[in-house]
């Protein structure tokens, strides 16, 4: 085998997992704070994609400063999609909450489909989209890294804070035990708008660099909430901590797949569904 | 005005049942406040109306003098009103340190960090639990774990603390420490309001009794009043024991 190949691919795998690790840690906030599934995830990281594209069609704006922009609009949408919805749900049983999701994603999708319509949008004449660096046979692109970069340390910041501030405190007694929050002084309905606030800045920003690295269409939100669905699972559900790792896990599978397979370029979101599979299977035989 | 919480008329109903009916009391600062019952009186119910678990169907709730009817638990939290519970309700993976921070950093509003930690300290020392600061709250017995609810809720600076069944489960010597560790508490400033079926532990502890069955009143006065009370021996033991 190759090894240059296996290297490369390896490189790719290792720098998707940082965009994958954001938006996912996003979606694992909304679900092991607030405990809401959220399948409309994706659609914020849609949304931020869409809206970096605008943003430098009409101003002319990179979308390296839009990227100050959209994380407080992404940040303000999910605060009036919870305060509007979201927060009407909380005590209603689950599949009342997936259905309320899953209804959201596909409104902002066809919201998106009429504004922009469903050919892929490019943000053309980009010039650092070209650079990229050679290492002994393997490319590696500075978009790629710079998103990787960016990414990595938005997670760890999340992280930080989760573990280290008051705002952190909060979203962690809360998820722990709510009523035990309540008593303690902790407006809990006010966390949860902030968490799945914060959810839909993380995946806004995504986003915004999915739009350089990509020509986006209106459906790409729906892939990256599988994908996104694909790491939760592998780090257990609500497990916020376990995202960086999951993400490196599921990208590298990808990439690996996609590269070294015949034809596995097409294989790409079956890899989703099959470490769905194996892993859910696998811990009902643990738990059987 | 020397009353601590004072609560007017609460009523609440489940469907057709009225778990609480009418129910009124005042406690004094600084006073031991006992609630006492048969299984199924309504004191719990009545407690969670207090803290603002529960909305009630009609009533009226003052913590220091101001309404707290329509607050949300975090208000009334902010108020001055603590609680513990008997099935506990700690932050199962945080450490014992943190639970009780997490109290003192939202119970009382625009508080410093520094005087966050000091606070939590200070409650852990209270109740005991100093040593045991950086344990998970996950692996605690349920003594700890019963002196952690304490802590937790003291670290907000409460006015009343509501206690609901803090002895149930304990063996002999831990529900004596936990008797006087409600003592402490008391001394350190605190009005207390609990629940106990341990009647010894209503004897030695409780300043005032209240009495109650099937969601009112019997009859409210000190432990030796409400023990002689033949209602209360009625509501106990039944009619047919005291005929």
């Amino acid at each position: 085998m190759d090894t240059t190949l296996l290297v490369q691919a390896l490189v790719s795998g290792v720098l998707a997992a940082g965009l994958y690790a954001l938006v996912s840690v996003g979606l694992a906030l909304a679900i092991g704070v607030i405990g809401i599934v959220n399948f409309a995830h994706g659609e914020f990281f849609m949304v931020g994609a869409f809206l970096a594209y605008q943003l430098f069609v009409t101003f002319g704006i990179d979308p390296v400063w839009s990227l100050f922009i959209v994380a407080p609009a992404l940040f303000a949408l999910g605060a009036i999609i919870y305060t509007s919805t979201i927060r009407f749900v909380l005590k209603a049983p689950e599949l009342n909450q997936m259905l309320l999701t899953f209804g959201i994603g596909i409104i902002l999708q066809n919201l998106a489909l009429l504004i922009w319509g469903g050919d892929p949008r490019t943000i053309a004449g980009i010039t650092y989209r070209g650079i990229g660096y050679q290492i002994g046979g393997v490319s590696i692109g500075l978009v790629p890294l710079a998103s990787f970069v960016v990414s990595l340390v938005l997670v760890l910041g999340l992280y930080w804070m989760l573990a280290r501030t008051p705002l952190g405190r909060a979203m962690r007694a809360v998820a722990q035990n709510r009523t035990g929050a309540a008593l303690v002084g902790l407006e809990v309905n006010r966390v949860y708008l902030v968490a799945f606030a914060l959810s839909a800045l993380l995946a806004g920003i995504g986003g915004v660099m999915i739009a350089v690295i990509q020509s986006p269409t209106p459906v790409v939100g729906f892939a990256f909430t599988l994908k996104a669905f694909a790491i939760v699972v592998v780090a257990g559900l609500g497990n916020i901590r376990g995202i960086l790792f999951a993400a490196l896990f599921v990208a590298v599978a990808e990439s690996l797949v996609a590269t070294l397979v015949p034809n596995g370029d097409t294989l790409r979101n079956a890899v989703f569904f099959a470490i769905i599979f194996a892993v859910l299977i696998r811990r009902s035989w643990r738990t059987a | 005005m020397s009353d601590i919480l004072r609560v007017t008329g609460l009523v609440k109903h489940f469907g057709g049942l009225a778990a609480v009916d009418g129910v009124s009391f005042a406690v004094e600062a600084n006073q031991i406040f006992a609630i006492i019952g048969p299984n199924g009186a309504g004191k719990t119910t009545t407690l969670d109306l207090v803290s603002g678990l529960l909305t009630p169907t009609a009533g009226r709730i003052e913590v220091l003098g101001s309404d707290v009817s329509a607050a949300t638990p975090a208000q009334r939290c902010h108020a001055g009103l603590g609680r513990a519970f008997q099935v506990v309700q700690p932050f199962p993976e945080m450490t014992l340190r943190e639970n009780v921070l997490v109290g003192a950093l939202f119970g009382t509003p625009g508080r410093t960090r520094a005087d966050a930690e000091r606070r939590a300290d200070a409650a852990l020392e209270l109740s005991g639990l100093a040593a045991l600061a950086d344990v998970d709250a996950e692996d605690l017995t349920l003594m700890q774990e019963k002196r952690l609810e304490i802590a937790r809720a003291l670290a907000t600076e409460p006015s009343v603390l509501l206690l609901d069944e803090v002895m149930a489960g304990l063996r002999p010597a831990e529900a004596r420490d936990a008797v006087a560790l409600v003592k402490r508490v008391r001394d350190s400033g605190v009005t207390i309001v609990f629940i106990e079926h341990v009647m010894p532990v209503v004897r030695d502890l409780a300043d005032r009794v209240l009495v109650m069955d099937h969601g009112k009143v019997v009859v409210e006065g000190s432990y030796a009043e409400v023990t002689q009370d033949a209602r209360v021996i009625e509501a106990y033991l039944g009619k047919e024991e005291v005929a």
